[in-house]
């Protein structure tokens, strides 16, 4: 029978010991004085203020924080820091919070993710069980086929999925939790570390504004951990950086870096908001990310209580937290021997220090959910509670990368180095090994030269250099362990695919998931590159690595989305809409009152009495200039040379190939001034289109265009009453039909507001008069017509009214009636179009359409089920069953008591009388014919001319 | 027309509103409903919509140019003449000239000047050559002021230029999109000394119908920095004029 001696090792504090909180130590930043407890799991659990959640859990003796992604396997503190793939926990809605950096608050309410029913007991720990069924990749071979069973896969698969929920409810909204900032420093520092440090403040103290960014609650990286002359050290440096010009986000993660220095960066820690994301244009970045200590590869080596020696030290030294109570030590370089000082100091047993430099190794560690015992090289087997592996250093060189930087491999240092770039700089640790005054030299001089300017070599300043020191190479032991902590993939699972063919690093990413999960590569990353290299019998240089792509670490979508801006447009009569029950129709960033309630009955209101209706989002444009009528003669296909004075007329815009771009009026206020009107959805394309012939083709016409849609609130008085309802608060206008006739235009005061512009112009088919108002007097002449027209029964109508009433008369819509191909012979305006024109914007394609018989035509449907409105979209089909045409536009009719409709058909099936097939939504068909005119009232136009 | 003798008594007279919601107390300026509330906040925002706002396009560098004082890019204040004047009359008008475009500024002044305004400026128009347009924008923009030492840190939120006082100092005029609206930025710092309000202010000018988006946005984004509505103070502010009366142009 085997001896078991780690079965001698207490699994509780040991007898006599005062817990696994330490006496104060000299670099904790938990302050003693402030207690309070959260929950975890349900169970209370204390803590000091300053502790991180997981400290705190630590301290009360808590080992086992989550379970893995796929086997479901017990995690605990690997880094205990913002990069601890181990303690992923949910904290109240909020999912996927990183245990080991989130500072623990009174209250909180912490659980562990994605075990059931308990973190201890975790049914689906049995994907273990069935490990060789399941191998890296067995997703891509087993839930393919049979096809249609891929829906039931994917329910399964969901429920495997990792990570904690966000709650399931339609009130659940995060949206004033998250926004951003924009800021412009000159330097921006990623890494609080030392290097980082000196340098914000040398480029500060060149005149440089600075931000610098630290991922911790602190500034100071490595130094935290350190010895009381590190310690004294840091205090200086804080209090410089205190005294200085630079801009501190702590708590705070540089995500990525975009063409011309853009740098994200998302900010926690502030009052009232979650995260803000900050979107930073920067001169230069300089990047002093530090080192991140390299896991070890071997057969437990994700037990919990394996840990990596600056875990140990960060939570000896800032959290005061005795990792455990009985130690074995594998080191490779220093901090590895300054970890296992830490814990003697601490009065932790260190039973062994497995040298690395001499050839020292561990080969298993034994236990389950809490470490029992590790056998070493030499074949001995040793009991302990945590096993400590300092075994190198991965520098996390992403930033860099994202600028175009190619990292080399120094096999002698066993770590990638940074190559060169202009505008992104490294120093620190990611450069090279120093002491503390080296390090502070080499940041000092980077960030000097970052200071004036990306243009700057920073080298050749860089007196002070810094270089990796040799180091072994240690990636993988004699038995295979966990590589990937995040995704669950082990070294087994690599060679495995590289026995399968999959030779290529970013290959076997790919299949493997390897570096894909949140520690995004930064623990994981070399050493598989290393055991890919080994299977394939290549060198790591050879074997190159995978691309580092922003995000640098996992970011929120809420970080991402921001505070919703949406603008939105509204009309100063927009509060009587929805005062008075009017549902939004959203029309761009315009919010515009569909109906109030009854647009058949507002409808009908209009052609029996008067109705008003809120056409402000009209678009406006004031022309002014001796050069107007020529610009008009080029934009529109009609003619404009004689407009008189006090005159509109309807113009239609084509595009050079002779689509129709938009439609609207124009009148003439003054000798030269004209008031343009396009459709409200082409105000700004038509701004953009004429200032773009008059800059670009004839700056020397003396015409400015100024936009005004907004200063003015449009009306439409629109019915067989409008005129009485207009005189009763007009004064100075005379609206008889003989002196102000259809498209005439007049200025003048309208309920005691003076400097409005009335048109005799509609798009109803009735008498109507559009009056634009000075906006800020909008409301108050709503108001007035509502009140003087009573007696006249003035209805409010909206937009789905307004629709049904144009489509009665015929007339058509820019981009619903006509599309991206709709010339204007197409759309029933080539009556409208003057060839014989000298120039006009698609003039030529015009000619030649004026030749020829156009595609397709606009014409009016009648059905022959009056009841039956069809889809809008819906295709109309021939004899044969081939589509040609569809339905545009369709209504059903309050006046007619039928459905009318307009549509795009083939043109030599557009004849009056002719009849056609409409294919329905249901599949079914049903008969129409064209009529004989696209308006079906009042066709000769006798109303609105009353 | 039989009623139109009548009509005039029959309606109200017209108040203008803006398109941004007022705070009560609500009282009457020049014609305008505006708020009436003080703020004694360290950061402010105000709706100064009803301040009469004309637009000139002249040509870049003619004489109307040269008479306004000022180019793309810069703000001054100034003093328009009596139409008719020589330059050197007591019934200046006072007003804010803002070089919004290349041929293209923004005359901003008091409410209910707009007619004033244009005819002060048609008579030096008239004279000058070249295409010369003068606009009402009163009713077509909205004008909203934000002043405090955080105004800068609350447009940093909405706005990705960098507007601190090294790219964007006093006088700086510019256009450029806030909270993802087009819109015109005038920076005008109030001098330290003789001003209890001292300290950086930025008027932000959008098409009207945006207003009310515009002023949430900036109060939302303001809330941290503890954010005040004050009322309707005028151009410049309720401190009056600035010490020193503006230059005359012409």
């Amino acid at each position: 029978m085997t001896r078991r001696p780690w079965r001698a090792v207490r699994s509780t504090t040991p007898r006599g010991d005062p817990g696994w909180r330490l006496p104060p130590q000299p670099g904790e930043v938990i302050d003693r004085s402030r207690s309070f407890t959260f929950s975890w799991n349900g169970r209370p659990c204390s803590a000091y203020e300053g502790d991180t959640i997981a400290s705190a859990l630590a301290a009360s003796g808590v080992r086992v924080f989550s379970r893995s992604f796929k086997y479901h396997r017990p995690r605990g503190l690997l880094t205990a820091s913002f990069h601890d793939p181990g303690c992923m926990v949910q904290v109240g809605d909020e999912p996927n919070v990183r245990g080991a950096h989130r500072r623990a608050e009174p209250g909180m309410r912490v659980s562990a993710q994605d075990a059931w029913p308990s973190l201890a007991l975790d049914v689906k720990a049995a994907n273990a069980l069935v490990r060789r069924a399941i191998p890296a990749g067995f997703y891509y071979k087993t839930v393919i086929r049979p096809q249609r069973l891929w829906p039931a896969y994917e329910r399964v698969l969901e429920r495997f999925a990792h990570g904690g929920v966000v709650p399931d409810s339609p009130e659940y909204d995060v949206s004033d939790r998250f926004d951003q900032r924009h800021a412009h420093p000159d330097v921006l520092v990623a890494g609080g570390g030392p290097a980082g440090i000196a340098a914000a403040l040398s480029a500060s103290r060149a005149g440089a504004r600075v931000m610098l960014v630290e991922e911790e609650a602190d500034l100071g990286g490595h130094l935290r951990w350190g010895g009381a002359e590190q310690l004294a050290r840091l205090v200086e440096l804080r209090r410089q950086v205190a005294d200085s010009d630079v801009e501190v986000l702590l708590d705070a993660c540089v995500l990525g870096r975009y063409d011309d220095n853009l740098v994200s960066v998302v900010h926690r820690g502030l009052p009232g908001i979650d995260e803000r994301l900050v979107k930073a244009r920067v001169g230069t970045l300089v990047v002093a990310a530090g080192l991140i200590e390299r896991p070890y590869v071997f057969a437990g080596n994700d037990v919990p209580g394996v840990m990596l020696s600056t875990a140990v030290r960060r939570l000896v030294n800032v959290y005061a937290v005795r990792p455990g109570a009985r130690a074995v030590v594998l080191t490779a370089n220093d901090e590895g021997d300054a970890a296992a000082d830490d814990l003697r100091r601490v009065g932790v047993e260190v039973v062994h220090v497995e040298d690395a430099r001499s050839g020292g190794d561990i080969v298993r560690v034994h236990g389950r959910s809490r470490v029992r015992g590790v056998d070493l090289a030499d074949r001995r087997t040793v009991a302990c509670d945590l096993v400590v592996t300092a075994t190198g250093w991965t520098a996390p060189v992403s930033l860099l990368t994202m600028a175009g930087d190619r990292p080399g491999y120094d096999d002698a240092a066993a770590r990638f180095v940074p190559g060169r770039t202009s505008d992104v700089v490294p120093t620190g640790g990611l450069v090279g090994d120093g002491t503390l005054d080296e390090l502070l030299a080499h940041g000092a001089a980077v960030g000097e030269a970052a200071a004036a300017g990306p243009d700057h070599d920073e080298r050749e300043a860089t007196g002070a250099a810094l270089r990796p020191r040799p180091h072994p190479a240690l990636f993988r032991g004699r038995t295979h362990g966990i590589v990937d902590f995040s995704e669950d993939v082990s070294s087994h699972d690599l060679v495995a695919a590289v026995d399968e063919g999959y030779r290529d690093v970013e290959l076997v990413k790919r299949y493997t998931t390897a570096t894909m999960g949140p520690a995004q590569g930064k623990l994981e990353l070399v050493n598989t590159v290393a055991i890919v290299a080994e299977a394939t019998g290549r060198s790591i240089a050879q074997t190159g690595t995978t691309t580092w792509r922003p995000p640098y670490a996992p970011v929120t979508l809420g970080a991402l989305a921001g505070r919703p801006r949406e603008p939105r447009r509204l009309s100063p009569m927009h509060g009587w809409h929805v005062a008075h029950g009017a549902t939004p129709l959203v029309a761009g960033a315009w919010i515009r009152p569909d109906h109030y309630g009854d647009p058949g009955g507002e409808a009908s209101a209009v052609r029996s009495s008067v109705g008003i209706i809120d056409v402000t989002p009209i678009g406006k444009l004031d022309l002014h200039g001796p050069d107007v009528a020529r610009l008009l003669n080029l934009v529109y296909v009609n003619r404009w040379s004689k407009l008189p004075v006090g005159r509109v007329r309807y113009g239609v815009m084509c595009a050079e190939d002779g689509v129709v771009l938009d439609d609207g009026v124009t009148g003439r206020l003054g000798e030269d001034h004209y008031l343009m009107t396009t459709t409200s959805s082409g105000a700004a394309t038509v701004w953009e289109w004429i200032e773009g012939w008059l800059q670009t083709e004839h700056p020397d016409w003396r015409v400015h265009v100024t936009p005004v849609t907004t200063a003015y609130a449009s009306i439409n008085l629109a019915g067989p009453r409008s005129r009485d309802l207009l005189s009763r608060l007009v004064q100075d206008i005379d609206l008889a039909a003989e002196a102000f006739p259809y498209l005439h235009v007049r200025t003048g005061t309208v309920a005691g507001v003076e400097d409005c512009v009335v048109w005799r112009i509609g798009f109803t088919g009735e008498l109507s008069f559009e009056v634009h108002v000075p906006a800020g007097y909008g409301l108050h002449v709503w108001e007035q017509l509502v009140e003087q027209g009573q007696d006249l029964g003035v209805r409010a109508f909206g937009v789905e009214a307004q629709r049904i009433l144009r489509l009665e008369k015929g007339h058509l819509i820019v981009g619903q009636d006509t599309d991206g191909l709709t010339t204007a012979e197409e759309a029933a305006l080539g009556g409208l179009v003057r060839v014989d024109k000298q120039d006009a914007v698609g003039l030529p394609e015009l000619v030649v359409a004026s030749r020829q018989s156009p595609r397709s035509r606009l014409v009016a449907l009648v059905t022959d089920d009056p009841d039956l409105v069809p889809a809008e979209g819906g295709q109309i089909v021939g004899a044969d069953g081939r589509i040609c045409g569809r339905i545009t536009s369709s209504r059903l009719s309050p006046t007619l008591e039928r459905s009318v409709c307009l549509g795009q058909l083939d043109s030599a099936l557009a004849r009056p009388g002719h009849r056609v097939t409409l294919r329905l939504v249901d599949g079914s068909t049903a008969g129409a014919k064209v009529a004989e005119r696209l308006a079906q009232i009042d066709p000769d136009g006798v109303r609105l001319r009353g | 027309m039989a009623d139109a003798a009548s009509a005039a008594s029959r309606h109200s007279l017209p108040l203008a509103r803006s398109p941004i919601a007022t705070v009560s107390p609500e009282r009457v300026c020049d014609g305008w409903v505006v708020s009436g509330c003080v703020s004694t906040a360290a950061l402010t925002i105000t709706d100064l919509t009803p301040l009469t706002k004309v637009l000139v396009r002249a040509p870049v560098d003619g004489e109307v140019a040269a008479m306004l004082g000022v180019g793309h890019g810069r703000a001054v204040p100034a003093r328009l003449p009596t139409a008719g004047s020589d330059g050197d009359d007591a019934g200046g008008l006072d007003v804010l000239v803002v070089g919004s475009g290349p041929g293209e500024w923004t005359v901003l002044t008091q409410p209910g000047r707009a007619g004033d305004v244009i005819a002060r400026l048609d008579g030096v128009c008239a004279a000058s050559p070249g295409t010369v347009t003068l606009v009402d924008l009163t009713h077509g923009r909205a004008l909203v002021r934000l002043a405090g030492d955080r105004a800068v840190d609350v447009l940093a939120k909405e706005c990705a230029v960098d507007l601190s006082p090294l790219r964007c100092p006093d006088g700086t005029a510019l256009r450029t999109v806030v909270s993802g609206v087009v819109a015109d930025v005038v920076r005008r710092d109030r001098e330290p000394g003789h001003d209890p309000l001292a300290g950086p202010e930025f008027v932000v000018h959008v098409e009207r119908s945006s207003g009310q988006y515009l002023f949430d946005c900036l109060c939302d984004a303001g809330a941290e920095f503890g954010i005040e509505v004050q009322g309707f103070d005028g151009l410049w502010g309720s401190a009056g004029m600035t010490a020193a009366p503006p230059p005359t142009v012409g």
